[in-house]
């Protein structure tokens, strides 16, 4: 992740509040996650969608690859749901 | 940063809920990443199929079921 920026212009030592340092970090640990999450869904929807790679995508494979998308997202939900029952059962 | 801000409670609690969130997200998307490839065997079309979503499902719940027994197993190695 960066580096935090800090707010101040002034010549003493860089100083911010705990408040704007929580929203930062809050602000780069949605990014992570979306990076992450991003990286994990072309590499799964590569494998299920192009299948034999070609000089350029097919028709299918164009249309495969945002229901793919859809698809991951769903899973997803899905399977935080089936954790979240499995937890409050355990 | 004020190094004193630190030890703030309200930073305290906050990363303890921030690391607790990364824990859980982090399972959530392996989970799906397993889940996904033991399940969703042929091109993804527009919905899931009733079986397509049962597996993903039950998959999920499994493997929290074998982490369990795993648990408990390697306790009671431990125990021996």
């Amino acid at each position: 992740m960066d580096s935090f920026s800090t707010g101040s212009s002034g010549t003493g030592p860089p100083q911010f509040s705990t408040d704007e340092f929580m929203d930062q970090m809050k602000v780069q640990l949605a990014q992570a996650y979306a990076q992450e999450f991003l990286e994990t869904v072309r590499e799964k929807c590569f494998e299920k969608c192009i299948t034999k790679p070609g000089s350029s995508l097919s028709g299918s494979e164009s249309s495969c690859v945002p229901r793919c998308v859809d698809r991951y997202i769903e899973a997803t939900g899905i399977v935080g749901r089936a954790l979240l029952t499995s937890r409050s059962n355990s | 940063m004020d190094p004193s801000a630190l030890n703030s409670p309200d930073l305290q609690r906050f990363l303890n809920q921030e690391k607790e969130k990364a824990m859980v997200n982090e399972m959530v998307a392996k989970l799906t990443s397993v889940c996904w490839d033991k399940c969703i065997t042929s091109t993804p079309g527009n919905k899931f199929s009733s079986s397509e979503s049962a597996c993903l499902s039950n998959c999920a719940q499994r493997f929290m079921d074998m982490t369990m027994i795993i648990m408990k197993r390697v306790q009671s190695m431990q125990e021996t």
